[in-house]
């Protein structure tokens, strides 16, 4: 039971450190987003860890379907204005990204 | 009639959604705003309703669900008080407004923004009238996915740039709350607001710590959403580079419900942590002199603008890091005066936007003589922001500072103060590029806004004086009440 916690929470905070890591050393778009996700699902764990620490599993679950729903809605959001980016600028870098400033 | 009311805040903009896309596309295009209207006309209507029936009962609270039954243990309800509706008719004030400015600033997309609207007004209601963190969170991300595809829907470069901003920023702050939330759940095992309530962090158990922990989170999730300061970079280029009449709903409302009343939630759930309110204090101060300072310093109209926002959610943040309902009271009367001027000096910004094409400051000048009326219900919501009596924003001042003289911040009322000067100092420095002095040459063509810009300024400006006019009635209207 508690190696199993234990196992949750350490992978959890790798993923969400990966996720976190990927943001800040890409300049790639798509791999923003794609950190992003990492991240998101590294905190699912978190809560798959919660649901079996306090004994409402069930509950959990019903988050983290509904958390992996609005994941997509993001990540298809978040491509899609790659994506416009990319046909502005003919790539992906957020070097580009420096027409606000101040 | 209450029942009609309540429902009708979830299911009404389902409905104008549902009717607007069974229309044809020309006949849609073309009658986009009566459809939007509708939905920002019932709001307010079923708010003020709602409020008075709420106010007779004496400020008590209605409970309703939707299609499942609510008294099935461990159901969710929606709740609906006083507070809530306070905040529901700010939405349906800002929503309109933002249509009113739609309807001449927006050519492409109008069908999808006309959707996108009342879906964001759904998000945002449904933020408030939820009772467990969880659907708060996802209510939150419902208005926040509106927002992005509002602000990139125009598919210019600036438009993608300010949006993916946001967006990253926004996904940061929902990765803060949940795992704030998987923290608390291990603790109680359930999110509603009800469960939550009194929790104390007594140290010693690994648990105990962990509500402490959930509890930075939430506060640096939600002032992400917010825009206080060291989380506030996106909401610049946000406000910037959406079209005017997104910015409107953004400055004017989303950063309010999505930030501000996440954070009186959060106030709520954690009363028993003082240093809660420290970590407010703070952040409120150094928002209110890095937002007036950076605002000093910007070219653009809607990025002065943007900024002053920061600020003015920084007086915000210390009428709730007091924690008195006076307090709380000064914070719902600065988020009304708040919208009221944001929303008029964007309303100029799409006047002056449309008549005489630009919005850097550089390039303005003298422009009173021209558009005498775009001019006037500038500078009239430039007093209101300074607080000069007798408008709206003298008031909600006014009752922070006496909150925080009241609960013993007699340091941080006198910070709020002195930092009034630095807000007239960049907003004057705004009216003076933008509207006194000489008229340029390359502006004397321009003519007075029109239609509904102008019709939206002069009911804003209408609003700041006679609410401020009206303010005396309406503190003694409390104080009946018990509330002061």
């Amino acid at each position: 039971m508690l190696s199993v916690g234990y196992m949750l929470l350490t992978v959890g905070v790798l993923m969400v450190l990966a996720g976190c890591w990927c943001m800040i050393r890409t300049l790639h778009m798509l791999k923003i987003t794609i950190g992003i996700e990492v991240a998101m699902k590294g905190v699912t764990l978190f809560l798959v860890l919660a649901g079996r620490v306090s004994g409402q599993l069930a509950l959990s679950q019903t988050f983290i379907l509904t958390i992996i729903v609005i994941e997509v809605v993001v990540a298809v959001v978040g491509t899609g204005m790659a994506v416009g980016l990319f046909r502005k600028y003919g790539s992906m870098s957020v070097r580009n990204l420096s027409r606000l400033k101040g | 009639m209450l029942s009609v009311c309540a429902h009708g805040f979830i299911l009404a903009p389902i409905a104008v959604v549902l009717i607007y896309n069974l229309l044809g596309r020309d006949f849609a295009r073309r009658h986009f705003v009566w459809f939007a209207g509708a939905g920002t006309v019932w709001q307010l209507g079923s708010a003020f309703a709602a409020f008075a029936l709420l106010w007779r009962t004496g400020g008590g609270s209605y409970r309703f669900s939707i299609f499942w039954d609510m008294r099935a243990p461990g159901a969710a309800y929606f709740e609906l008080s006083t507070l809530k509706v306070f905040l529901l008719l700010m939405i349906g004030l800002v929503s309109l407004v933002s249509v009113l400015v739609a309807r001449q600033t927006i050519d492409a997309n109008r069908s999808s923004y006309a959707n996108l609207l009342m879906i964001l007004m759904l998000g945002m209601n449904g933020m408030l009238l939820v009772t467990d963190l969880f659907s708060l969170y996802v209510f939150m991300e419902v208005t926040g996915i509106c927002c992005f595809v509002m602000i990139a829907m125009f598919r210019s470069r600036a438009d993608l740039e300010g949006a993916f901003k946001y967006l990253v920023m926004s996904e940061m702050a929902s990765i803060f709350l949940l795992t704030g939330f998987a923290f608390l759940f291990m603790r109680t095992g359930s999110l509603r607001y009800e469960d939550l309530q009194g929790l104390t962090a007594t140290g010693g158990l690994l648990e105990d710590r962990l509500v402490g922990v959930a509890m930075v989170l939430l506060l640096s999730g939600f002032s992400i959403k917010t825009g206080a300061v060291p989380f506030h970079s996106w909401l610049p280029d946000a406000h910037q580079s959406a079209d005017t009449s997104v910015s409107v709903l953004l400055s004017g409302i989303v950063i309010k419900i999505a930030g501000v009343y996440g954070l009186m939630t959060v106030c709520r759930l954690f009363e028993g942590f003082s240093s809660m309110r420290t970590v407010l204090a703070v952040l409120g101060a150094v928002s209110i002199l890095a937002g007036a300072l950076l605002a000093a310093r910007q070219g653009h109209f809607k990025r002065v603008v943007a900024y002053s926002s920061v600020s003015q959610m920084g007086y915000i943040l210390l009428a709730l890091s007091t924690g008195t309902t006076l307090g709380l009271i000064g914070a719902l009367a600065h988020i009304l005066s708040h919208a009221v001027f944001k929303t008029t000096l964007f309303a100029n910004a799409a006047a002056l936007h449309e008549q005489a094409g630009t919005l850097e400051l550089d390039e303005m000048g003298g422009l009173e003589e021209r558009m005498p009326k775009t001019a006037l219900s500038s500078v009239i919501a430039f007093l209101s922001l300074a607080g000069i009596p007798p408008t709206l924003g003298f008031w909600s001042k006014l009752l922070i500072l006496l909150a925080l003289w009241q609960s013993g911040k007699q340091g941080l009322a006198a910070f709020a103060l002195l930092a009034s000067i630095f807000t007239s100092a960049y907003m004057l420095r705004l009216q003076k590029k933008a509207f006194f002095g000489h008229i340029r040459d390359s502006l004397t063509d321009v003519r007075e806004a029109t239609g509904t810009v102008l019709a939206a300024e002069l009911l804003l400006t209408a609003l700041t004086v006679l609410i401020g006019c009206a303010y005396p009635f309406i503190l003694s209207a409390l104080g009946a009440q018990g509330l002061l």
